[in-house]
């Protein structure tokens, strides 16, 4: 029967690749959702987990969006929300929660422009960072440079700097790199006016492994030039005034998550974890998922309706040969069952090849992809998409299930052709 | 056994609308012996069609009861019926035309489980061998003269080796000297198988050829 079924089936062979389309766009579409989606998610997870400890907690006194002490723009809710000044008494509470094992200040010097000695072009971004490395940051996959602290009058930069200067890491070292205050006035309240024509020095004394923009000081100096750009007396009256941009908490293992729920319900402060933000990222890729998903479901539908038309199509056509096996012995139910199997192969060719042709792409666009996230700092991923065979034989299984599902109709209503009206028919 | 098939007042009536009622078969009731070969002969509209129908198995709308050795055809499966206890054998010869001679002789075995192959493999060698088609067998329908056609339909209404064979007019596509063929092989056949043959036709020649002739006049037999 099944051999018979599929002679049928052969003999239209256009017809059946053409709707069996359908059913490949749909798989192609929940392949990609399956293999490639998932893989993000662990590619992004699993090189967060390498960058950032997760016992490091980022805490500011507004809501944060990224690491690194870079905020986000101000919005709405920045208004609604009061802002609290990370002052040194803060730090001070913070010290003492249970669990602390250090607070580290983190300092942005923002609407500044950077150039490098003998370069007439700044950078594109307008800040420098601040960082007492090692150990307070996690983000860097490696560092070029004779040691890895940063001393007064030392900047560290990242190799995303160095390939914008049009140099290399060997090269830089070595190199001034001029802090100068924007005169934008735009950027420049009235109080802020002391910030017009100061410029700061460094010498760069390191390369940070990391895709990012990123300068860094340490964080004395990164607190003179805020005081000195701000017209400020000293630290004391910035740090009571402004206060740090972020505090960098080093927690026990195993009191993170409290003293986060600490800070937040109690201290009314923002903080930033690793949980956190892979919480948003799971949020972000899950929303991704539901949309491809939706596509991939409408997909399956049209090409449902494909399968539906081609069998209707295949009824009309072979209404004389269904009066012939009935006539030869064949029952209702093998009719049925004769066409639920056509339409399962249809949906199976297009499981197939839709399968067969993610796979083949997912093999030639992987080495792109990897080289293109290793640029943007994922340096731990070697493999892209990975093919799992369980996938595939649900994707197999489902493709089959939706073929089988749309022959339902025409599959009975072949079963119902009476015999000897079929036979009738020239 | 003397009557081995027996039918007993057959009626059946057509509605092709509210108000026209239509009796295809008016108490038709005559019996065949086993291996008898017989002949139903009869004009257009008859119900020589519709008799052929109800015993092929393919039309169980009708009032009155057919027995075959003593059983009636209405306690059968009626898929069992139209594999094993009828083969039926039509003037248009129904060929699928995608598949082979050998798939469309095997075609009824498609449909039935727990088949030997060995023993469906001597069957078919047996039948392709009576037939004359054994350097046919892979040829497609469309590649058959007439007469081969109507060999592979006899062919695939034999292969489940059936009680009785209903011929509807199997010569009514031939030239008389196809046709004589044709009547010889299931001569043959009825003699070896002891099958139970009925042709229906409208040839007094080959009707002549038949052990008996019925003849069926406004659905009744005269």
């Amino acid at each position: 029967m099944f051999r018979y079924a599929v002679q049928i089936i052969f003999r239209r062979k256009l017809r059946t690749f053409l709707t069996s389309l359908g059913i490949m766009i749909a798989v192609m579409l929940m392949t990609f959702i399956l293999f490639g989606m998932s893989d993000l998610k662990n590619a992004v997870t699993s090189e967060f987990s390498s960058r950032f400890s997760p016992q490091d907690l980022y805490v500011s006194g507004r809501d944060m969006f990224m690491f690194g002490g870079m905020n986000t723009a101000p919005s709405k809710q920045d208004d609604v929300k009061e802002e609290i000044i990370l002052n040194t008494q803060l730090r001070e509470e913070l010290e003492k929660i249970d669990g602390v094992i250090s607070t580290n200040p983190i300092f942005t010097v923002s609407n500044v422009e950077v150039f490098l000695e003998g370069d007439d072009v700044p950078y594109p971004m307008n800040f420098v960072g601040s960082a007492d490395l090692p150990g307070t940051h996690h983000i860097y996959n490696g560092f070029f440079g004779s040691d890895d602290k940063l001393d007064n009058g030392e900047i560290f930069v990242s190799n995303f700097v160095v390939s914008f200067f049009e140099t290399s890491k060997k090269e830089i070292i070595g190199k001034k790199i001029l802090v100068k205050s924007s005169n934008s006035s735009t950027f420049l309240s009235v109080a802020s006016k002391s910030m017009i024509d100061k410029q700061y020095e460094f010498t760069v004394a390191g390369v940070v492994e990391s895709g990012n923009d990123a300068f860094f000081v340490n964080t004395k100096e990164a607190m003179n030039m805020l005081v000195d750009l701000g017209g400020f007396t000293d630290e004391n009256e910035y740090l009571e005034k402004v206060g740090y941009d972020q505090i960098l908490l080093i927690t026990e293992e195993g009191k993170t998550s409290d003293i986060e729920k600490y800070i937040v319900d109690e201290l009314k402060l923002s903080v930033i974890s690793t949980e956190t933000l892979l919480g948003f990222l799971d949020t972000l890729t899950s929303g991704l998922t539901i949309a491809l998903v939706i596509f991939g479901s409408i997909s399956a539908l049209v090409a449902s309706i494909g399968i539906i038309n081609t069998m209707v199509m295949s009824i009309y056509e072979q209404t004389k040969e269904i009066g012939i096996i009935k006539a030869m012995g064949a029952s209702n139910s093998q009719v049925l069952i004769i066409f639920l199997i056509q339409s399962g192969i249809i949906g199976f060719i297009g499981g197939a090849l839709g399968l067969g042709i993610t796979f083949l792409g997912m093999k030639l666009a992987d080495p792109f992809i990897v080289s293109i996230l290793s640029k943007q700092g994922f340096t731990s991923i070697d493999k892209f998409f990975n093919f799992q065979l369980l996938n595939a034989i649900y994707i197999t299984l489902g493709s089959i299930l939706i073929g089988i599902i749309a022959g339902l109709y025409p599959a009975r209503k072949a079963s119902k052709i009476d015999p000897i009206e079929a036979l009738r028919q020239n | 056994m003397s009557e081995y098939i027996k039918i007993q007042n057959l009626c059946r009536e057509y509605r092709p609308s509210k108000k026209v009622l239509v009796a295809a078969l008016r108490n038709l009731a005559f019996s065949v012996k086993k291996g008898e070969m017989i002949s139903l002969v009869g004009s257009s509209g008859s119900g020589k069609s519709t008799f052929l129908n109800i015993l092929g198995g393919l039309d169980w709308n009708y009032s009155g009861d057919i027995y075959i050795e003593g059983k009636n055809i209405r306690n059968y499966d009626q898929n069992y019926y139209r594999r094993f206890i009828v083969g039926t054998i039509f003037q248009q010869f129904h060929l699928i035309p995608s598949l082979t001679v050998e798939e469309n002789i095997l075609l009824p075995t498609r449909f039935q489980k727990n088949i030997s192959k060995q023993k469906l493999n001597e069957r078919l060698e047996y039948i392709l061998n009576k037939t004359g088609l054994s350097d046919r067998r892979k040829h497609y329908p469309n590649e058959l003269s007439g007469g081969q056609a109507q060999r592979v339909a006899i062919a695939r209404a034999i292969i489940d080796s059936p009680k009785i064979i209903l011929a509807d007019e199997p010569t009514g596509n031939l030239d008389s000297k196809t046709g004589n063929m044709i009547i010889n092989l299931l001569r043959s056949l009825n003699m070896q198988e002891g099958m139970t043959t009925i042709i229906v036709t409208h040839d007094s020649k080959i009707a002549s050829q038949t052990d008996r002739t019925v003849t069926l006049v406004d659905g009744k037999n005269v």
